[in-house]
């Protein structure tokens, strides 16, 4: 189907939409619901769009093989094979009787050269079996070979109200599943599925064919590393005082508003939520604090007390993980130093 | 020789350059009353934990009053100045206790000054 639909010769396609229309609307007039009749309908209905050259070149190529045919068959005329199924067995498949029944039944019901309408119709109707033959056998299309390699990632609705849009600079790897860390993983793997969902994803780039379109980068670069010695204080007094000179005043207000974001006056934009909190912790550190509270009884109303304590500090977004075992820290060792105290009670 | 002669020039081009517009240049604080209550901030903040804690032992139905007696002596055991009530938010330019707008943390006689000069951001006079 992709060598019919292509680009259109507009004459020849409107010529071809023509005859065939004509020809329906003719069957139709006269009445009859033959299977004959139901195929030429449909052959009548079927709305072909030909390119020009591959035209040009099946004509080429079927006046070549007529040629060769021909001097096969002045050479032995024993193995002639009669000339009115050479064009039926040109590409070696011979076409169904009823369709070129058909086909000479529509092209002699137009007007024009009928020899010529018919042999274009039969040409038309080879290729349709050809294209489908070979569709088939999945030979010659490239994209199969790479849609096969493709799966699409499952999302669930629930996930999806959660996307966040603008999130779009991530990185995917090889497998496309592993991703660089940062800083809030569950921000990243949404981003990950948002992006996976509209496109289909590579199980993996290495494997299929080699297409050998890019040569592998040399890695001198990586090697070529020049052995630096700490910076000399004279070279710290030269680089700052290179940069003091250099800097000139700002010249507009862009130029101002740079200074102050490199000097700290300015916050970045777009504005980051965390920066100051570089909290590598994931989610579950967080929350699940119990295994902090082996060290303490497990009965008693201290127990009870520290349970409530961790129950607070999983709902604190402010402190980090190590400010919360910090807490729990301190609590145990207060504990500890009222020993006494607690037993004599 | 070269190299020095672009380091002279450098150096003198440097003592050329304007410095930028100079502000009030405020070195001390503006009485002993400001100062005071900059300790009290200092040591409020490094305090801060450890009452948190030892009040969470206070203000308690679970564990026994004995130790929340206990607990009672340590906090008062602690600074006095380590007790964020002492602190009071005065008035950052002239140090006045009261009259003082939290948002601008000014007293109400410099915040009309500088609103009345438009120095003061988003500022207008009311008038409705």
């Amino acid at each position: 189907s992709t060598s019919s639909v292509l680009s259109t010769d507009k004459d020849k396609s409107a010529a071809s939409k023509d005859s065939t229309t004509e020809g329906a609307s003719k069957k139709k007039e006269d009445g009859a619901e033959t299977p004959k009749q139901q195929l030429l309908d449909i052959i009548g209905n079927m709305k072909v769009e030909v390119s020009y050259r591959k035209k040009l070149q099946q004509l080429k190529a079927s006046e070549n093989k007529k040629q060769a045919m021909s001097k096969l068959e002045g050479l032995d005329s024993a193995g002639s094979v009669p000339q009115g199924t050479t064009e039926d067995t040109q590409r070696g498949k011979p076409l169904n009787p009823e369709l070129v029944k058909a086909a000479s039944a529509v092209a002699s019901s137009l007007p024009n050269n009928k020899k010529q309408t018919e042999s274009e119709l039969l040409a038309q109707l080879r290729r349709h079996e050809e294209t489908t033959d070979k569709q088939k056998k999945g030979g010659t299309i490239n994209i199969r070979n790479i849609i096969s390699e493709m799966t699409i990632k499952r999302q669930s609705p629930a996930q999806r109200g959660a996307r966040i849009t603008g999130r779009i600079s991530l990185q995917l790897d090889e497998d496309g599943q592993r991703i660089r860390p940062e800083r809030s993983s569950a921000l990243s793997i949404d981003s990950r599925r948002y992006f996976c969902f509209f496109f289909f994803v590579y199980r993996s780039l290495k494997v299929g064919k080699r297409l050998n379109i890019f040569t592998k980068a040399s890695r001198e670069s990586e090697h070529a590393l020049k052995t630096v010695f700490s910076p000399t204080i004279w070279d710290l007094e030269f680089a700052k005082e290179v940069a003091a000179v250099t800097a000139q005043p700002p010249r507009n207000g862009f130029e101002e508003m740079i200074q102050w974001t490199k000097e700290g006056i300015l916050w970045e934009f777009p504005i980051n939520n965390e920066v100051g909190m570089e909290d590598d912790a994931e989610f579950h550190e967080h929350i699940f604090l119990e295994k902090h509270l082996e060290a303490f009884p497990k009965e008693g109303p201290i127990r009870h007390f520290m349970e409530l304590v961790i129950c607070g500090l999983s709902k604190n977004p402010y402190l980090s993980v190590k400010q919360k075992i910090e807490h729990i820290e301190w609590f145990q060792k207060y504990f500890e130093e009222k020993k006494e105290l607690i037993q004599e009670i | 020789m070269a190299a020095a002669a672009l380091s002279w020039a450098l150096r003198a081009a440097r003592q050329v350059l304007p410095s930028p517009c100079p502000r009030q240049v405020r070195t001390y604080y503006v009485d002993w009353r400001m100062l005071r209550d900059v300790k009290r901030r200092k040591m409020a903040y490094e305090y801060a934990d450890l009452r948190l804690r030892i009040n969470a032992i206070r203000k308690n139905s679970i564990l026994p009053k004995e130790l929340q007696e206990v607990a009672d002596k340590e906090i008062t055991a602690l600074p006095r100045d380590s007790c964020p009530v002492r602190i009071r938010n005065r008035c950052v330019l002239t140090s006045r206790p009261r009259g003082v707008k939290r948002r601008w943390r000014l007293s109400r006689i410099v915040f009309r000054h500088f609103a009345d000069h438009a120095e003061m951001s988003g500022v207008q006079r009311a008038m409705w």
